[in-house]
């Protein structure tokens, strides 16, 4: 599930997707910088139960992606592009620390708008108008079928909500609040 | 004279129906084509002393036979590599390949966690374990608390709540190979990034047609894509390689000597005609040899043909010294004097020939059976078929006799105490100076540029060859993975110690069942506490505790039977033996520890001394191995042809008495020269070199028996002088071959038949009283 950070990061400044909804596609891609709060609800199907988590993060194109969690555990997540450049060619690494800088390199493809990767993965669909649009995801492969059941992403001058079910029942939605361009970074 | 005359002619025509039935069955056994060999190492000897090594060597070698790797480097990778992946795809109407992983995908159609879940409670990485051992493993709830509140996470509460398998799949994951936009890559330390393109073929790499399909797509795409770069690894690549060098050595070496052989023999005998009649003996020996080798063998060998084609030099002899004789003595030409000399250069050169056979090496018996019985057949053809053709005899061959015969004739003749003191000192200078060179290099007819980029592509994707590993035996399983792990904790310590290597373990992935047990045990620790403290703090429902604990109630052991069919596990299949019977009749399990990165002698004996240190443990260096099997072979031959070479000289004594030193001198000079002038050069002698001698041995003993049986003949010296100038062409041209076996087995004979035509006239038996007049001359 990690696709899940790629794809809520990628897209909360996306540059568009196979939209032809132009104008979405430009007032998203045009974000240079953008950082606000998110709460996380994760439903646990076979507990009956919910997780729910909340933080903050920052994003700056081509810099940086900070995701940190301020309850109930506190947790930092940076993601550079120096991690995704040592992603392969770093031999002493531990395996997970290489797989962590995969998932970086992964991420910082999608947000410096290489849509491509995504298409490959998913079908999308768009619907609602500039003010009010959802797009869902629909993964194309079987064997991703088999873990995840779909993603949902909705919006208007920013992505606002993100929703993950998985194939076993489990759901996952992300809400932002407080989305501010940086400073500096608005078009 | 008429009884002889019948049964010659009774016997001719027997010989034709014995060569008719020869075509037959050469038609019937090519009717697919020739069932040819190019592997080299098909010529190295079995090991028969330890058949588990073979076994073992064959497994880690196969794994990698029919696939191959190609890296490419291209300014528009993704859409360079879908179009070299469709070109491969499409290669020979879809037949070349059964299987081609290129995009990520192809890599992500399995989900590891759900066939090694069952296991994952038994299964801890090192650092997890530890952590428990310090404090019960207090310290990993937090990063299990971050872990299940992270976006990115996919927590199981329940069966997994702190991501035991997640860390182990983790560890397990070594590859270098990422994804990236939908494409498996790699990165080198300049951040180049090649696609990765994994192939598998339908047929085997030796195959001229895949060879030839992959070939043509690669041109293709290379055509299409100009900065486009490629890097290739895999056999196909070396066995195309070799066979577009052998066909192009073929064309212009073997056809230039072929063409200078038909020039010279029209120069002497003026006719197309005879020349057709000194080829019959030829062809009679093939036919001879080709479909019997066939029968015994199954298939042909690269080297047999080669070895066998250069059978001309030696085939012909015959042939010659029965034209050249007919065109000297005209109607006085009769066969019967020549028998003895014919008989006697026949039984030689066999028995040379057959001593190699005695070799234990499935190459080199088929090359002296091939060579033994395409003699036989030329012989045979030569002397059963030629004296019955009616061939035109011009008279300048009679002339070029005679005028070659005084222009070569030495004024001194030579005393033999002299050639025993130069024989003495060559063979100082060979004692002294001589080294020899056993490595595998020799074998080996890819170009180091191909080998280098072979390396490169290694060690890119990190992988090992598998050409040096430790073999490792116990009773049963779980003892063999003991000893595995044992054997890793060793390496291990010596790596911290300074012996940079790296190496897969079989026990790294199935731990040995006591390891499991302890592994068990430590996570039910692990869910006594710091599980209540991390179900609290998450705010999760009391009751996962209780769930998460059942789980650990009957947890199966892995087995590595289990491993080898997940789909992870697949790659490790070349580890595994199984069942073995070893030396002492007993059946043990057997598995080997694939190293890699060793580079110096230092390392490799440093690893043969961990071996040695546990019991079951054998440190194998395969090239090492081989290199010494060749050795050993070489040293074989030598014996054999050293023990033939008495045997014959003893034999001569018998028939010539004082004057044997003529016929051997021609002979063993030339070998004792051509060792000396290695020895000298510094060229190290090889076991190709070696098969040269024994060609040189073979034309020398056929000189010096003419030479002696008719003596001061001009006849018999042009057929002398022509068969040596005729192998000098057929073998000694084999010299500029870019094939290390060939370069060798050539430049031998070159020099090596050059010295027998050099020594002939100095041995001649003095002059008989009456001066023999050739005829034509005055």
């Amino acid at each position: 599930m990690r696709l899940f950070v790629l794809l809520m990061l990628g897209l909360l400044s996306s540059p568009a997707l196979a939209f032809d909804l132009a104008d979405l596609q430009h007032r998203l891609g045009a974000t240079q910088g953008l950082s606000g709060r998110f709460v996380q609800t994760r439903h646990l199907a076979d507990l009956d139960t919910d997780l729910e988590s909340r933080g903050h993060f920052t994003y700056q194109r081509g810099k940086r992606v900070v995701w940190a969690l301020e309850q109930p555990v506190e947790d930092r997540q940076v993601f550079t592009p120096a991690d995704a450049r040592a992603a392969d060619d770093a031999p002493g690494d531990t395996g997970s620390d290489r797989r962590r800088r995969q998932i970086a390199a992964l991420l910082l493809n999608l947000l410096d708008g290489d849509w491509q990767a995504l298409e490959r993965r998913f079908s999308l669909t768009l619907s609602g108008d500039a003010t009010a649009w959802q797009v869902a995801l629909a993964p194309r492969q079987a064997a991703l079928r088999e873990r995840l059941a779909g993603v949902t992403l909705a919006g208007g001058r920013y992505v606002e909500r993100l929703r993950l079910e998985t194939a076993d029942g489990d759901t996952l939605t992300v809400r932002f609040s407080d989305l501010q361009p940086l400073a500096g970074s608005d078009p | 004279m008429t009884r002889p005359a019948a049964l010659g002619k009774h016997l001719a025509r027997l010989w034709g129906l014995v060569l008719l039935a020869g075509v037959v069955s050469l038609a019937w056994q090519l009717r697919d084509g020739l069932p040819s060999d190019t592997r080299l190492t098909a010529l190295l000897p079995q090991d028969r002393q330890n058949p588990l090594l073979e076994r073992a060597d064959a497994r880690l070698g196969r794994a990698f036979e029919d696939r191959f790797v190609l890296l490419l480097d291209a300014p528009a990778l993704p859409r360079a590599t879908a179009d070299l992946a469709e070109r491969l795809s499409a290669a020979d109407g879809g037949r070349l390949l059964t299987r081609l992983d290129w995009r990520d995908v192809d890599f992500a159609d399995s989900d590891p966690a759900a066939v090694l879940g069952p296991y994952r409670y038994r299964l801890l990485t090192p650092s997890l374990r530890q952590a428990i051992e310090q404090d019960g493993g207090t310290s990993l709830v937090q990063p299990a608390l971050a872990r299940l509140f992270s976006p990115g996470g996919d927590p199981e509460p329940v069966a997994d709540p702190f991501g035991l398998l997640d860390r182990w799949l983790a560890q397990q994951d070594d590859s270098p190979v990422s994804s990236w936009q939908g494409l498996l890559t790699v990165r080198d330390r300049d951040g180049t990034r090649r696609s990765l393109l994994i192939g598998r073929l339908a047929d085997t790499p030796y195959a001229p047609s895949a060879q030839q399909a992959l070939t043509r797509a690669l041109r293709a795409f290379e055509a299409a894509h100009p900065d486009a770069r490629l890097l290739h690894s895999g056999l196909i690549f070396h066995a195309a390689a070799g066979a577009r060098q052998a066909r192009h050595e073929i064309t212009t070496i073997g056809l230039g000597a072929f063409l200078a052989l038909i020039v010279i023999l029209l120069a002497v005998f003026r006719s197309p005609r005879t020349l057709l009649a000194l080829l019959l003996p030829l062809a009679g020996g093939l036919l001879v040899a080709t479909p019997l080798t066939l029968a015994l063998f199954g298939r042909l060998h690269l080297l047999t043909l080669a070895f066998g084609a250069s059978l001309i030099g030696v085939a012909i002899d015959y042939a010659l010294h029965l034209q050249c004789e007919r065109a000297v003595q005209g109607r006085r030409f009769h066969l019967r004097p020549l028998l003895p000399g014919l008989a006697l250069g026949l039984v030689s050169s066999l028995a040379a020939y057959l001593a190699l056979a005695l070799a234990p090496m499935p190459g080199l018996r088929q090359m002296a059976l091939f060579a033994a019985a395409g003699l036989a057949g030329a012989w045979l053809t030569g002397v059963l078929w030629l004296p019955r053709l009616a061939l035109p005899v011009h008279p300048a061959t009679a002339r070029i006799a005679a005028r070659w015969w005084s222009l070569t004739t030495p004024r001194r003749t030579l005393a033999p105490g002299w050639l025993a003191v130069v024989a003495l000192i060559l063979l100082g200078v060979i004692a002294w100076r001589l080294t020899a060179d056993d490595s595998l290099r020799l074998l080996n007819p890819s170009s180091s540029a191909q080998l280098a980029e072979e390396r490169q592509v290694q060690s890119l994707l990190g992988r090992d060859t598998g050409s040096r590993y430790f073999l490792v035996t116990a009773d049963d399983e779980p003892a063999l993975l003991e000893r595995l792990a044992t054997l890793g904790q060793r390496l291990d310590t010596a790596s911290a110690d300074g012996l940079t290597i790296g190496y897969r373990n079989l026990a790294d992935r199935v731990p040995p069942p006591r390891m499991q047990d302890a592994n068990l045990a430590a996570v039910r620790r692990l869910y006594g506490e710091p599980l209540a403290t991390l179900v609290e703090r998450a705010g999760l429902p009391g009751s996962v505790i209780d769930k998460a604990r059942a789980t650990l109630d009957s947890v199966p052991r892995l087995d590595v039977a289990t491993w080898l069919d997940a789909p992870a596990g697949t790659a490790d299949r070349r580890l595994w033996l199984g069942p073995v019977t070893t030396d002492d009749g007993t059946t043990r399990l057997a598995a080997t520890l694939v190293l890699n990165g060793v580079d110096s002698a230092a390392e490799g004996r440093r690893l043969a001394a961990i071996a040695d240190a546990l019991p079951g443990v054998r440190y194998v260096d395969r090239v090492a191995r081989l290199s010494h099997l060749l050795g050993e072979l070489r040293r074989h031959v030598s014996l054999w042809v050293g023990l033939a070479l008495a045997l014959l000289t003893a034999g001569l004594v018998l028939r010539y008495r004082r004057q044997a030193w003529r016929v051997v001198t021609p002979a063993l000079g030339a070998l004792l020269g051509t060792l000396a002038v290695y020895a000298i050069a510094g060229v190290p002698l090889n076991v190709f070199s070696q098969l040269g001698m024994l060609l040189v041995l073979g034309i020398g003993l056929d000189a010096g028996i003419f030479s002696a049986e008719h003596a001061r003949r001009p006849a018999t010296w042009l057929a002398v002088s022509l068969s040596t100038l005729t192998s000098v062409l057929a073998f000694g041209l084999l010299a500029f071959s870019a094939t290390p076996a060939l370069h060798y087995l050539g430049l031998t004979c070159l020099i090596g038949l050059t010295l027998v035509g050099l020594l002939v006239p100095w041995v001649r038996p003095a002059p008989p009283r009456i001066k023999e007049r050739p005829h034509g001359e005055h």
